[in-house]
């Protein structure tokens, strides 16, 4: 036998970020190559954990959606002290304008009062025969910005705007606002609850297939180490695979997602007495959409980093 | 090359597989370790290649104290270290070729030269028309020789043997035993830790007999 010394060859063609790169890269598509099956199963299961918590976003970001729809029914009346001339009353606009949180500010005279209330006692106006505009007080109406409609904001902002002279009873349904706020704070406990524990379910799952399916190579992970790989050596082919198989699983998710929406929830009106898309039913917003694919390589990261742990002894 | 002192190995508290091993090898020896079953011979070779920590004493390969070598230390000596194993572990699902080239890829050597080298050593154990065939498809004997071609591809300076003549036949052991002397005739330090009296008897060389995790007897041969 003649022996070769290992000095006589003339470079390491995988040496360098480069050539290891390459090398890691070309290793980790071979195993996927030679390990088909566990690599659908993995890339399915991530597919389906990801679509749970996509469709969980969806629904999430439609109802937040319809929350802050109903919060514009958030709506501020003040009547003043006394009549207002038309300068004294453009005066009050303008401050009413100028506190923060103020959306829309909109003057309703006793003529526009009386109407308004006809208007609600549809079918039963003959209630108010004989009665003149001069019953009714005239008044502002105040819409507020998004982010100045819940509890807190408002009760502020009401304190404010008693404080400014001329003002005097202010009604805004306070007891609605109450309830709505609760509401709103219970559903997002709900939703952080439910989407947290998807969350937690969705790892352990994932970081349970990657884990089986890194079991089923042990052999290979343990001879690697006994031929003298480097730790990096034995785990960057996998977590190349991890990212490629999350990758592939997340957009296979996100994929299948815009084809149930489109495809299906858009085009209900077809075949549903209801169109979900005419009532506003939305889908996920890019960020989500780039944050899902992002949690998927992620994913696929994690899940092979933690596996790796266990199954590499030097 | 391989020395040593005093060293103690438990596996647990009542288990003590090497008890006060004092041993030194000097470079391109050929030795045989034997003894009985649980004798410690697996035991010694494993602290060679760094795969165990002794509980007690000093374990010296190459001028490295291998209990001294950290996490990121020890793939360095064993790439200076053929191991035969007794099971062989070969990838079941990988070619001949793969199985050897690992040893190669590992070392950081491109796919050509890789090539080469491990056609090269293939013909020289005699089995170079396997290269693409899986060990499933292997007999015992070539099963062997490939877990032989993965240890010597990279010319390592030690070829530790665990019972490498274990399930072959005669003509089969003979040839195994003529390479690991070629081997050593070009230098390399060759540990085969067996428990086959003929194999010894036949081969003329170093014998150390371990009992109970102690060595009882050592037979120079004629080296």
């Amino acid at each position: 036998m003649a022996k070769t010394k290992p000095g006589r060859r003339s470079k390491l063609a995988n040496e360098g970020v480069m050539g290891r790169l390459k090398y890691f890269s070309a290793r980790a598509v071979a195993n996927i190559r030679q390990n088909v099956f566990v690599n659908i199963v993995t890339i399915v299961t991530i597919t389906l954990a990801l679509l749970l918590i996509s469709f969980f976003l969806l629904a999430f970001v439609n109802l937040k959606g319809l929350a802050d729809d109903w919060t514009r029914r958030v709506q501020i009346t003040a009547y003043f002290e006394q009549e207002l001339d038309p300068q004294e009353l453009g005066a009050l606009r303008a401050r009413i304008q100028a506190l923060p949180g103020t959306a829309e500010v909109v003057y309703v005279g006793k003529e526009e009062a009386v109407k308004k209330f006809r208007a609600r006692l549809k079918g039963q106006e003959s209630l108010l025969d004989g009665i003149s505009a001069e019953v009714l007080p005239a008044s502002i109406e105040i819409s507020l910005q998004r982010g100045s409609r819940d509890g807190e904001a408002v009760t502020t902002y009401v304190t404010r705007l008693k404080k400014i002279p001329g003002i005097g009873e202010v009604q805004y349904g306070e007891e609605w606002v109450r309830r709505f706020n609760t509401f709103m704070n219970f559903m997002r406990i709900v939703g952080a609850l439910l989407g947290g524990f998807l969350l937690l379910a969705v790892i352990f799952i994932v970081s349970n297939t990657i884990k089986l399916t890194i079991y089923a190579r042990k052999d290979e992970l343990e001879l690697l180490g006994l031929v003298g790989a480097t730790r990096m050596f034995i785990k960057a082919p996998f977590l190349i695979e991890g990212v490629i198989q999350g990758a592939a699983g997340s957009s296979l998710a996100l994929i299948v997602l815009a084809g149930c929406y489109f495809g299906f929830l858009h085009n209900a009106g077809n075949f549903l007495s209801f169109n979900p898309a005419e009532m506003g039913l939305s889908f996920l917003p890019l960020e989500y959409l780039a944050a899902i694919f992002l949690g998927g390589i992620i994913l696929g990261f994690i899940g092979s980093i933690t596996s790796l742990k266990r199954f590499i002894s030097i | 090359m391989i020395q040593l002192h005093n060293v103690f190995m438990s596996y647990q508290r009542d288990a003590t597989a090497l008890n006060g091993v004092t041993l030194h090898i000097p470079k391109g020896d050929f030795v045989f370790l034997t003894g009985t079953s649980g004798a410690g011979k697996s035991t010694l070779l494993r602290l060679l290649y760094g795969a165990l920590r002794p509980t007690r004493g000093q374990v010296l390969v190459n001028g490295q104290n291998v209990t001294r070598l950290t996490a990121a230390q020890i793939p360095l000596l064993r790439r200076n270290i053929g191991v035969v194993f007794q099971d062989f572990k070969l990838l079941p699902h990988r070619t001949v070729l793969e199985n050897v080239a690992i040893t190669l890829e590992v070392l950081g050597w491109g796919k050509k030269d890789i090539g080469k080298k491990v056609y090269h050593i293939l013909k020289q154990l005699g089995i170079e028309h396997k290269i693409n065939a899986t060990p499933l498809r292997l007999s015992g004997g070539e099963q062997q020789r490939v877990a032989l071609a993965r240890a010597l591809v990279n010319d390592p300076k030690i070829l530790l043997a665990d019972e490498p003549t274990g399930n072959l036949d005669e003509e089969n052991k003979a040839q195994i035993l003529s390479f690991f002397k070629q081997c050593n005739l070009r230098g390399t330090t060759v540990i085969i830790a067996t428990h086959d009296r003929r194999l010894i008897e036949n081969s003329y060389k170093k014998v150390i007999v371990l009992d109970k995790g102690q060595v009882v007897e050592v037979h120079d041969g004629q080296n």
